[in-house]
């Protein structure tokens, strides 16, 4: 298995699959981050993340049922998996823990500077 | 299912994601581009939504999706044992290897040199901007020519709204003037040259042609009267690199007279004509320069006008008969022949000047369309043939592969792979023999230019559209040999193949044997053709002209002095000088011409060429009189240019029967010469032989001797010319001597033919020497797979030239059938041909006899000595094992 990092997009491609269970799939979960990101996102660039994250064991997907907007082609839904919630509480312990270890000083330094 | 409205995506980039994407993402990724396309295009125009496509769809080429191509690819290792067979394929047969690649690279190399010269000849004039708008005003009468009157550009620019730019150009002497050169001299370097292609050009020059500034101002430089514009390569000949502006040049004896205003690059090669200098119109009209030449009277200048884009020529042309009246000062009759369209204003496209353009006083010698024409089927010939024997051997040779098949398919290879092996493998031949062609056309580049005087670069292969001709003609040779193997082979059944039963004899016979036909075909127009285009040259080349052309040298005489009398005077006191004269115009040459009449019979007047020579120019030339005498300056009508020596086709179109003592006129502009006719001398051909003799009239008058021609004695040539030079440079120390014969500026008239003869000769001697290895090629396998027949037949007590007849018979009947479709097509394309000539020699049937009997020789030698081995070998051996 790969390393078990999770890249920035990952992470978001990963939270935004959890957000839409169990409908997530390729074209959604672009527009999901779109409207909740503003950034410009490529389809290819999901579905790279996608194939990334299932390879690193983080989702697992299954091909739903072919639909007439697809033009009869079935679509895959992803769903996060145990080693994917893993990772992503694992992220998240971190990144709160190092944000509480912040001392106050510092944030009331940038508010004063921000004065 | 809902049946909403579904759009349908750009099935190109549809295609390109089929061919890339890996199979098992495919179905998702198509889905998804699918839906979002629905989307877009709800929302958007139908070209931003396919914009959105593309680029989503180019977005996916990303080392996750896109299909593997590694070490581990099968693709990869199947081709890599395609190329495995090919080689060893090739290295097992390595005869048939090099007689296939040496006939592969002979064709693509011919083909290769010929497109790269069509090509040359068709790009002439293109470089100029918009060059489809510039046209030549060409004056079509019953003798067309180039040349039309001066005021006419201008005239045309003002008055008709379709022609955006006029430039009114001529040479300065050259083209229908005798003298061929300016002398220009840097004074204070005391450089000199004699030079010629020099140009009067009116100040619109530049906005009609695009010839690059390389110092001075395009606005200013043809304004200024005195100014001088020089060619790139001229500059450096009087100042080498220092710069040329503001320098002052001599014009012959005018001191100082001109100054150089500008440099511009030289014309480029493919340019219909070539500039040493230019000088504005404005320094002739500085001068109030009255004469009828810049008037409408006088058709003697080159005119090009650029139309507005999407100008209908003919339209155009039709307003011109109505519009001109105008400005033409005519009679009446000649106004209803201009109307009527027997005399015509054309507009000649620039770009068509150098192949189609072939009238009176061309700037240049153009080339001509049927040698175009004739150089592009040859090549075609040449690729066909060899594209046939490329064909035919690979398919002979699969014959031996049958056993490769069979396990092939036996351990589950499909039909396709089958397939694309057989055209890998060709294509790699046919690759391989286009590097070493391209390698062959840069080694021969210098010496194909030498042989057909050409200026091909070999590097423009490179171009998009060479590369793309030659890539193209080695796929289509390699798809054409590998489709017939592979398709045949493929039908056979594998446990047939295996057995080895029912198949030792390969089929396709008759189609082997009707391709060999197309190639007899082939070679036999090419071999009879090149032998009607050299009877035809030889037959030009020994007709008699008319006059002497041997041992004769002709002097230039550039300087405005004339000296005439005293070079001649010197010459002949140098032994080995046989006779001298002097001449306005040298036979070959280019001519003036001027309307004549008889006083008896004013209303018919010929055009009729004209020149001035000396007593001793009708000796030196050999002139045969017909009636009354030849020229005499001692008489004073004779010196003062009022005695008239005409050509019999003068006396025919004038209608007299006893032409002496008639009083002619002859219009040399506004002056109207009255005279006497007080000989006439037998048809000459004063010009080349592509024309018809047409009438001249000559005159003693002491004017325009351009020309020393001397008799030599042809032995001491070599102490001749240096003793000829230093008696011109006593009388002329500032001129160069330039000498030549006339018998070799004479063959440059037809520089044209004998390079095309040059040209068929080789590329038939080509077609033969690949008609034959392919003969050769299915004979010999022909003869493997009869072995056992012959053996029979040698028991049964056949002889072995009852065996060799047998083997023969049927390539003769071959070589009869092609032969039959052959020479009707070379009868009609060949007089087609002669039809460009004047004087043509009509075919001879005895060439298609000749080649015929060569044709059959050639094959019954080449296939008795390949099977006479077979044939006396002992019958045992070749019956004993089975």
């Amino acid at each position: 298995m790969k390393g078990t990092q999770l890249g920035e997009f990952e992470e978001l491609v990963l939270l935004v699959v959890g957000v839409l269970h169990p409908e997530a799939y390729g074209l959604n979960i672009r527009e999901e981050i779109i409207s909740q990101t503003k950034r410009k996102v490529a389809i290819g660039a999901v579905h790279s993340s996608l194939s990334r994250l299932q390879e690193k064991g983080f989702l697992k997907s299954d091909l739903a049922e072919a639909t007439h907007e697809r033009g009869g082609r079935r679509k895959r839904l992803f769903s996060i998996t145990a080693n994917g919630k893993k990772a992503m509480e694992k992220n998240h312990e971190l990144r709160n823990g190092l944000f509480n270890q912040i001392p106050e000083m510092a944030l009331k330094g940038l508010n004063l500077s921000g004065l | 299912m809902a049946s909403k409205k579904l759009y349908n995506p750009p099935k190109l980039a549809d295609g390109l994601l089929r061919v890339l994407c890996k199979d098992s993402l495919l179905e998702e990724i198509k889905g998804d581009l699918f839906e979002h396309y629905q989307v877009e295009r709800a929302e958007k125009t139908m070209r931003k939504a396919n914009i959105a496509y593309w680029f989503h769809t180019l977005n996916f080429i990303r080392p996750f999706a896109i299909k593997k191509l590694g070490q581990h690819s099968s693709i990869i290792i199947m081709y890599r044992s395609y190329f495995k067979f090919a080689i060893r394929n090739m290295w097992r047969q390595k005869m048939n290897t090099t007689f296939n690649l040496i006939g592969l690279i002979l064709a693509f190399t011919v083909c290769g040199f010929i497109y790269l010269h069509l090509q040359q000849e068709l790009s002439y004039d293109k470089f100029h901007e918009r060059s489809e708008d510039i046209h030549r005003v060409a004056w079509m009468s019953e003798n067309p020519q180039t040349r039309t009157p001066h005021p006419l550009a201008q005239a045309m620019v003002n008055d008709l709204p379709e022609v955006e730019a006029a430039v009114s150009i001529s040479p300065i002497y050259g083209a229908g003037l005798t003298k061929q050169s300016v002398t220009l001299t840097l004074e204070k370097e005391n450089i000199s040259f004699a030079e010629p292609d020099g140009y009067f050009v009116d100040s619109t020059f530049f906005d009609v042609f695009s010839f690059k500034f390389l110092e001075g101002n395009p606005a200013t430089a043809l304004k200024s009267p005195f100014g001088v514009i020089l060619s790139k390569s001229t500059a450096e000949r009087y100042f080498g690199d220092k710069p040329a502006i503001g320098n002052r040049l001599s014009f012959d004896v005018n001191t100082d007279m001109l100054e150089v205003v500008a440099v511009i690059e030289d014309a480029p090669l493919t340019s219909h004509f070539h500039y040493n200098f230019m000088m504005s119109y404005v320094t002739l009209k500085s001068l109030s320069f009255n004469d009828p030449w810049m008037t409408w009277e006088d058709f003697g200048h080159f005119n090009y006008v650029k139309l507005t884009p999407g100008t209908d020529v003919e339209t155009l042309e039709a307003k011109i008969p109505e519009w001109v009246e105008g400005y033409l000062d005519w009679s009446e009759e000649g106004f209803e022949r201009l109307r009527s369209g027997e005399l015509r204003f054309d507009l000649q496209p620039i770009e068509d000047i150098h192949l189609h353009s072939n009238i009176r006083w061309e700037l240049e010698t153009n080339s001509s369309f049927s040698y175009f024409i004739i150089y592009g089927v040859s090549g075609l010939f040449i690729l066909l043939i060899s594209i046939i024997n490329f064909v035919n051997l690979s398919t002979a040779r699969s014959a031996e592969r049958l056993k490769e098949v069979g396990v092939k398919k036996t351990l589950g290879a499909y039909k396709s792979q089958l397939l694309s092996q057989f055209v890998f493998e060709s294509l790699f031949s046919s690759f391989l023999a286009l590097g070493l062609a391209i390698l062959a056309i840069y080694g021969l580049e210098s010496s194909f230019n030498q042989l057909v005087q050409g200026h091909i670069a070999a590097s423009d292969i490179w171009q998009s559209k060479s590369i793309l001709f030659l890539v193209g003609i080695s796929i289509v040779t390699a798809v054409l040999a590998a489709a017939y193997p592979a398709f045949y082979l493929n039908s056979l059944n594998t446990g047939q193949i295996l057995k080895g039963t029912g198949q030792k004899k390969l089929g396709g016979a008759s189609i082997r044997n009707s391709l060999l036909a197309v190639q007899l075909v082939a070679a036999i127009v090419m071999v009879s053709g090149s032998l009607i285009i050299s009877n035809q040259i030889s037959f030009l080349k020994n007709k008699d002209l008319g006059f002497r052309q041997d041992n004769l040298v002709m002097i230039d005489m550039n300087n405005y002095e004339d000296k005439s009398e005293l070079v001649k005077a010197a010459f002949s006191q140098i032994s080995g000088v046989e006779a001298v004269s002097a001449v306005s115009n040298i036979p070959g040459g280019q001519f003036n011409q001027h309307p004549i009449y008889a006083e008896q019979d004013p209303s018919t007047r010929v055009d009729a060429a004209e020149a001035f020579m000396d007593d001793d120019a009708a000796d030196v030339l050999g002139l045969v009189l017909l009636q009354g005498r030849l020229l005499d300056q001692t008489m004073s009508s004779d010196s003062a240019g009022t005695s008239f020596l005409i050509n019999e086709t003068a006396m025919h179109e004038l209608n007299l029967k006893d032409p002496i003592d008639k009083v002619l006129f002859w219009e040399d502009n506004e002056n109207l010469v009255k005279g006497k006719i007080v000989g006439v001398v037998k048809d000459f051909h004063y010009k080349s032989l592509h024309v018809p003799i047409r009438p001249i009239i000559m005159m003693a008058k002491q004017q325009r001797l351009n020309y020393i021609l001397a008799q030599v004695d042809a032995q001491n040539l070599t102490s001749l010319i240096p003793q000829l030079e230093t008696a011109y440079k006593e009388i002329h120390p500032q001129d160069s001597f330039v000498l030549r014969f006339l018998d070799q500026e004479i063959a440059k008239l037809y520089k044209e033919e004998s390079r095309t003869l040059l040209l068929t000769s080789l590329l038939s001697g080509i077609s033969i020497f690949l008609a034959i290895a392919g003969l050769i090629g299915i004979v010999s396998i022909s003869i493997r797979q009869r072995v056992k027949e012959i053996g029979i037949r040698k028991i049964l007590g056949a002889s072995i030239q009852q065996i060799l007849l047998l083997i023969n018979m049927r390539y003769v009947i071959i070589t009869s059938i092609a032969m039959i479709v052959a020479i009707p097509i070379s009868y009609l394309s060949m007089s087609k041909w002669l039809e460009n000539f004047t004087y043509q020699q009509s075919i001879n049937p005895l060439i298609f006899i000749i080649t015929a009997i060569a044709a059959v020789t050639l094959i019954f030698m080449t296939i008795s000595i390949l099977s006479i081995k077979t044939v006396r070998s002992n019958p045992a051996n070749a019956l004993r094992n089975e």
